[in-house]
Parts: structure tokens; C-alpha cells; sequence
């Protein structure tokens, strides 16, 4: 039987296609692989050890020998950034990875299971949303203590709820839809109809939803570790070396400008991948750009 | 119109914007010649000398109420002159008789301040719960003759009463009727003032305004007002002094040297060794830290050098104790001077200690931090795993209180630095048994410790005393439970045409400062 599913196969071979004729798609695509490959091969392209301490080099401005300069215990900026990449993705990345199976499942419940446990997962949906998000993450903080962990678990608990509202709200539109309601007739178990026809539809959204969360993510950990409330040093957290670099502004302010670059690079590359994967993938998106 | 285009000029019109647009929203923008500005990094919490607990609450007092002798000058080595006292004078060992000047008069119909408030002052902090109640140790009572006369009665000689119990903190006097009448102390707001200032306004968390006494016979201040704004961060208060927001503040120690370099026009930067000792606590009591030679291995592995270089731009050198080498009582050297990470895995491996992790605990400061992570790096060398906690100042000192629960007990490592005194047992003081839980959070105990510390207190032959203070210092780093850092550097600018006055404890006396 052909299905709505089936007949999105085609538009889904076309999205590489599509991304790379849009600019700024492109140049998103371009970012996130740079900031990917500088994660995935940190170990290799690093030119230093990021926490070999060298204190009587400290603060040294960009030179041959230290491309980014160093810090105020001497150690290389650049291999810190590096390292720093797959911090930041890593965090991110495994973060909105877990938020977003987490809040697919939920939201598949909600919106197709009964209507009593739709209202209690809606419930508490609105209720993690409800929660301020810097506050929310302060409180979890204190009771847990700062750390990776704990940054991973603070962006999985104010994230998924908005996955999951997400996918409810796909899930409850599909579900009524005739080539649902034929499959039902035609006696489909409920495992068929969610596997086969309701996540493959309701995946894009969400995927776009997550890279469009990746900056947002990027932003909190490196706010929070800013603060001393997330990576613990000597990680080389891009937020830490804000933070550290602050501190000696006045005297070294390659220090900051040197971690405020990535920060604005990767916050740009997946807002713009983001926002090209939407006019990919939403066919209303994508009729206002191209026409 | 004529635009000054040098650099303190823009910086001034450009920092009147950005602190305008954050929180600190009434700067006077030109010095108004009458009136003295400063910079403090927190607002006060208590001002009742009983309760008194950070910087400002003890600027404040010296402002608005008095004490028998007040002190000069750090860098002039602390002079000693009488405040309110007109005449003070050793009867002998253990006698110390004052006469307060005529004119002395308590705000709110309260009448002159008396040989009584003195008695009330001291009498309530001796022997209590105070913090302050160490100045008043050898205390035995105030005898009032009449209004301006009063004998002060130790319970044993102690030379450096003088000097640790009567010029600060505790030593200010409070007005008896009137604390009474609020209740026997308070907090925030004086009940009777006296000083050569009065409390002129409070805006919580950003500045404090203070107005001369018009009824202060005393030798008048060199300013009619004295604001204080309150600016937690070094970085910004040092931008907004070069925009003219202050006439005094404190810079990061890290500044010096930007500022050697390009000194902003108009100002002078103090450079001076400060009483403030800075410390690594290693709890003694924590269960991976009990065997003394775990506690060693620490103490072999941590890298002097590095720390000074890191953290204190090479200005000040390593410490061997909490004794001031100002006093001229300090040790010579540390008994583990040197680096030796090969001794210090060694005595890992005879303790069966391999593959330790230890949390070291530190405030949230540049410098904190800084000195935790090359301390990090030092015992990582040594085989020892640190993980640095960052804690803010509420939770910090929370860490070693034996009111806050339990943990107090187990903490294992942390970063330590207090204002000293100007006498060596002002800061051994902390490390007494008694201070297990309060202040001593090393859970070093030692008799012998305790008994040179009594004898340090009314031994008057110096010699003597040194080698007593030496002793308790040899102590101490033989316990295993601490490693001596440095006394802080002293770093603030103010305005050449100013001649500040920097207390022992490293805060500005407003009543001292004078122009050029």
C-alpha cells in the first residue's frame, strides 16, 4: 500500500540537495562539520596537551608557536578550543539526543495512546515547561553539584518536555488522517501504525526541532560553566575559558575574544543548519524561499 | 563646549553610560571635593561590633562610633595613637587605665559617651559567643571610676592587649542605654552614633552614605561626606574608577602589571604585603587524609613556585607560617621548602594510598581558582586525583562550621585565606582546638600548640616569643594539615591628590584619609 510515509521518500533524497543550494543552509552545513571534525579529532589536531599547565608562559598573545596564544596558567588556547569542541558537542549532542528519544516516546504516548494518560503526560509537560529554565537549572545544581553529569541531566529535564509536546501535536494531527484511519480498518496493529507510518512523519520536525536547540544547548552549558555551575576545571569548557579570560581582560584580551569566537561559529552553524533543514523539510517553509 | 579626548576622559564618559545602564545607578561622576568616594566589594551585614563579620561592617563603625586607640598606617607599621581615649597608660602588667576626652556625645539624647559604654563594650563580647570575644581573652573587667575614668583589669599581663583588643571590631563602643533599649544588639541600624560621621543613607547592595557629625569635637576628617559604593567585581570596579566613579578601590592582583604599564592620569597604585594569609587546609579528620604520610605526600608535591607565578604574578613570596614576616616573628623557612613529587609517590605507595581522588574546595574568585587548578595540576603529577568544588561565599563557609551539620568533619581540601592582626596570636588564634569546628578546619589539636599560644600571650621578652610562634608554626606544618601559601599582595589605586589610610586588616580608614 502506498502511503504518506512512502511518498515523503523522494523530498528525503532531495534534502542534501536542497540544503546545499540554499546559502545559508550551506554555510550552516559548512560550520557544524568544522565544528564536528574539530571534535571527533581533537586528540589529533590539537597541538598541545589542553591541561598541561606552563605557568611561566602565561597569558602569551598569538604567536607561531601558540596560534590562539595561551592562558593564565600557560596553557595552549587553541588545543583548550579544540578540546573545548567536543566538550560543547559532546554535552549537547547527547543531551538534546536523550531530551529528544525521551520526548518521542512521551509524545507518541500522549498523543496516541488514551486520553487519561494524554491529560497526566500533558500535565506534566506544561509543568516543566512552566519552570524557568537558568532557575530550574540552578536549583538541580545545588542539590546535585556542579559537573558534566549534572549539565547533561539539567538540559534532558528542560528540554524533553517541549519534544514532547511537539511530537503529541504531530502525532494527534497523523492519527486522524484517512490513510491512518484505512490502516486501522484494515485490521494494523497499533506497533504497525506507530513504527510504520506515525514516526517516520513525525521525526523531521523533530530533528529540526533538536538542531535548532544544539546553540541553545551550546549557550547554557557554557553559561553555566561560566559561572563555576557546570564543567569542572581543568576541562577545557569554552565557558571556562570566558570565564578564566575575564578575569584578566584588561591584561590578556585575546583570552576572550579567542572563546567567544567558537561560541558564536557553532551558536550560528546549527542555527543556520537549523533553520535550513526546516525549509528542507516543511514544504510550506520551503514554498515561501524558493517560491 | 570642550571635549576631553585622553583616555581617562573617554573612559569617564563611557563608564558613566555602562554603569548608568547596570546596577550602579548614582555615581557622582566628578570628585566633589568634599567628599571622599571608595569602593568596597559587599554591602554590610552587621554593624553591632559583637556580630560584626566582613569588610564593611567594621569600616563603618570606625566612622560612626569610636574606640580607645586607633591605629595608623600598615605601612607605617600600624602606629598606635589615642582615639577617644585622651590619656591611656599601662598601671602595670595587668592594669590599663583610660581617661576618655570631654565632648564625646552619643546621637538620639543618649548623653556623652561614658567610662560605662566602655565597661558595657567590652564586658559583652568577653567570654560570648562573638567571634571577637578572642581580643577580650585575658579580660577580668572594667572598672568605672566616674564618667571619664575606667581601669581596665586583665586577668594576666598581655602586652599586645593594646593592639589586638581596642582599635577594631570589638573595641568599638557601643552606647549602653541605647543598645539596651534596642534589645541588647542589633544589626543594620546603629541605635546611638558618636564618630566623627553619622549614617547619612543605605541603598541595599550599592552604596552607603555617611555625613560628618556636626556635634564631633574632635579633630575634624578631611571630608564632610564619605560614600561608599559597592562593586563586587575587581574588573568593573577598576573600569569605573578610570571613569572616575571612585577615589579608592581595589584592583585584582593580576592588574599590576597592566597597570605599571599604563598607570591611568591622575593616580597612584599601592603596592603592599598585606597581613592576609592564604592557606591550603587539609583535614586531618577526613577518612582517606588520617595517615599523616598521605597528608605529607600533599605537602611534597604542592609547587610553591608555581602558585606565586600563577596566581600572584611573582609579587609576594611563599609564607612559612600565618605569622606576618612584618612582626618580625616569623619562621625562616619551611620544613618542606622544596618540591619532591618522587618522595611524594613514594609515601602514597607506603601508604597504600595509589590512585587517591580528593575534592578540593575553593571560592569562586580568579585567584581561588587559579591556585586550585595548578594545586590540581601538582598532586595529578603526585598520582593524586583533585576534583576542584567551586563554592560560593554563603556555602564556603559553611564548609567548616560545626552548626552547619556534620560535614565539617570530612571535608578534605581547601583554600583558606583571613585578614591577619598585627600581632602574631591574632592569627595563631584560629588554630586552637576550641577553633575545631568554627575556624581550625585542619582538625589540628595539638596541647603543646595550645600551651605556647597561652604563654605566647603574656611572654613579653620578643625573643622568646618568637621562638614560641616559630614553634606553633613548626607544629602545624608537622601536622600534615596545612601548606602555606603567601600574605596576600595589597593592590588598590587611588587619586594622587589622596594620602589613604590602609588598616592592619587591609580595609581603608575614611576617618584617616587626607588630601595632598
Amino acid at each position: 500500500m502506498s502511503s504518506a510515509a512512502d511518498a515523503s521518500a523522494p523530498a528525503r533524497r532531495g534534502i542534501g540537495r536542497a540544503l546545499l543550494a540554499d546559502p545559508m543552509g550551506l554555510a550552516g552545513l559548512v560550520l557544524v562539520t568544522i565544528f564536528l571534525l574539530m571534535a571527533l579529532l581533537a586528540p589529533w589536531i590539537a597541538p598541545y596537551d589542553p591541561i598541561a599547565l606552563d605557568v611561566k608562559a602565561k597569558f602569551q598573545p598569538p604567536s607561531a608557536a601558540h596560534w590562539a596564544g595561551t592562558d593564565h596558567l600557560g596553557r595552549d588556547l587553541l588545543s583548550r578550543i579544540i578540546w573545548g569542541a567536543r566538550l560543547a558537542l559532546g554535552i549537547a549532542i547527547t543531551s538534546v539526543g536523550i531530551a529528544g528519544a525521551i520526548g518521542l516516546v512521551l509524545g507518541l504516548i500522549a498523543g496516541y495512546g488514551p486520553r487519561w494518560l494524554d491529560s497526566i503526560l500533558v500535565l506534566v509537560f506544561d509543568s516543566m515547561s512552566s519552570l524557568p529554565m537558568i532557575f530550574f537549572a540552578l536549583a538541580v545544581i545545588t542539590v546535585l553539584g556542579p559537573g558534566t553529569t549534572t549539565l547533561i541531566i539539567v538540559i534532558v529535564l528542560v528540554s524533553f518536555p517541549a519534544y514532547a509536546r511537539l511530537i503529541r501535536t504531530q502525532t494527534l494531527a497523523l492519527s486522524g488522517a484517512d490513510y491512518i484511519l484505512a490502516e486501522k480498518a484494515m485490521g494494523a496493529g497499533t506497533g504497525r501504525i506507530i513504527f510504520r507510518h506515525l514516526l517516520p512523519n513525525v521525526v523531521g520536525p523533530l530533528v529540526i526541532l533538536i538542531c535548532m536547540d544544539i546553540p541553545v544547548v551550546i549557550m547554557l552549558e557554557a553559561g553555566l560553566s561560566y559561572l563555576n555551575l557546570g564543567v569542572k576545571p581543568p576541562s577545557p569548557s569554552w565557558g571556562n575559558i570566558l570565564s578564566e579570560g575575564y578575569n584578566a581582560l584588561r591584561q590578556a584580551p585575546h583570552v576572550v575574544i579567542v572563546a567567544g569566537i567558537p561560541l558564536v561559529l557553532a551558536t550560528l552553524g546549527f542555527t543556520f543548519l537549523g533553520e535550513g533543514l526546516r525549509d528542507v523539510l516543511d514544504p510550506r517553509g520551503a514554498g515561501r524561499r524558493w517560491g | 563646549m570642550l571635549w576631553n579626548t585622553d583616555r581617562r576622559g573617554f573612559l569617564k564618559t563611557a563608564g558613566a553610560g555602562l554603569a548608568a545602564a547596570a546596577t550602579l545607578p548614582r555615581f557622582a561622576w566628578a570628585a566633589e571635593g568634599d567628599t571622599l568616594r571608595l569602593r568596597v566589594t559587599a554591602d554590610f551585614q552587621v554593624l553591632d561590633p559583637f556580630g560584626i563579620i566582613g569588610e564593611l561592617d567594621d569600616i563603618i563603625p570606625r566612622c560612626t562610633n569610636v574606640t580607645l586607640v586607633r591605629l595608623g598606617d600598615m605601612r607605617e607599621g600600624n602606629p598606635v595613637r589615642p582615639w577617644a581615649a585622651e590619656k591611656i597608660e599601662w598601671l602595670d602588667g595587668t592594669r590599663l587605665a583610660f581617661t576618655l576626652r570631654e565632648g564625646l556625645t552619643w546621637t538620639g539624647d543618649y548623653g556623652p559617651v561614658t567610662a560605662a559604654d566602655v565597661k558595657f563594650s567590652f564586658e559583652r563580647i568577653a567570654g560570648s559567643e562573638s567571634a571577637w570575644a578572642y581580643q577580650f581573652e585575658k579580660l577580668k573587667e572594667v572598672e568605672v571610676i566616674d564618667d571619664r575614668n575606667g581601669i581596665i583589669h586583665l586577668t594576666e599581663a598581655f602586652a599586645p592587649f593594646m593592639v589586638i583588643a581596642l582599635p577594631y571590631y570589638g573595641g568599638h563602643i557601643v552606647c549602653q542605654k541605647a543598645v539596651e533599649a534596642a534589645g541588647g544588639s542589633y544589626t543594620t541600624e546603629i541605635p546611638a552614633q558618636c564618630g566623627p560621621y553619622l549614617v547619612d543613607s543605605w541603598e541595599q547592595n550599592q552604596k552607603i552614605t555617611l555625613v560628618a557629625n556636626p556635634a564631633w569635637t574632635g579633630e575634624k576628617p578631611a571630608f564632610a561626606r564619605v560614600e561608599f559604593y559597592i562593586v563586587t567585581d575587581d574588573q568593573a570596579a577598576q573600569l569605573a574608577y578610570e571613569a572616575d566613579a571612585f577615589d579608592f578601590t581595589r584592583v585584582a592582583v593580576g592588574a599590576a602589571a597592566q597597570l605599571k604599564g599604563a598607570m591611568p592620569e591622575g593616580a597612584t597604585l599601592i603596592e603592599a604585603a598585606s597581613t592576609r594569609y592564604a592557606w591550603l587546609t587539609i583535614n586531618m579528620n577526613a577518612e582517606p587524609l588520617k595517615d599523616i604520610r598521605v597528608r605529607q605526600a600533599i605537602q611534597y608535591a604542592y609547587d610553591g613556585e608555581a602558585v606565586l607565578a600563577g596566581a600572584y604574578d611573582g609579587l609576594v613570596p611563599r609564607s612559612t607560617g600565618v605569622v606576618p614576616p612584618t612582626s618580625g616573628y616569623a619562621r625562616a623557612s619551611n620544613r618542606i621548602a622544596t618540591r619532591d613529587v618522587a618522595k611524594a609517590q613514594a609515601l602514597l605507595a607506603e601508604a597504600g594510598a595509589e590512585g587517591l581522588e580528593l575534592n578540593l574546595y575553593a571560592l569562586t574568585d580568579g585567584t581561588s581558582q587559579t591556585i586550585a587548578q595548578i594545586i590540581q595540576a601538582n598532586l595529578a603529577e603526585a598520582g593524586i586525583t583533585v576534583n576542584i568544588q567551586p563554592t560560593e561565599d554563603a556555602a564556603y563557609w559553611a564548609l567548616g562550621d560545626k552548626t552547619a551539620g556534620e560535614d565539617y568533619k570530612s571535608i578534605e581540601l581547601v583554600l583558606m585565606n583571613f585578614a591577619g592582626g598585627i600581632d602574631p596570636t591574632e592569627n595563631l588564634v584560629w588554630f586552637r582546638p576550641e577553633q575545631i569546628g568554627i575556624y581550625n578546619w585542619s582538625f589540628f589539636d595539638n596541647a603543646e600548640y595550645e600551651d605556647l599560644y597561652q604563654a605566647s600571650m603574656t611572654e613579653q621578652d620578643p625573643d622568646k616569643r618568637r621562638a614560641m610562634f616559630n614553634r606553633m608554626e613548626d607544629l602545624m606544618e608537622d601536622s600534615g594539615g596545612f601548606i602555606f601559601i603567601c600574605f596576600e599582595p595589597y593592590l588598590a589605586l587611588h587619586d594622587s591628590n589622596l594620602v589613604p589610610v590602609i588598616l592592619a586588616d587591609g580595609h581603608p580608614d575614611p576617618v584617616a584619609f587626607r588630601m595632598t
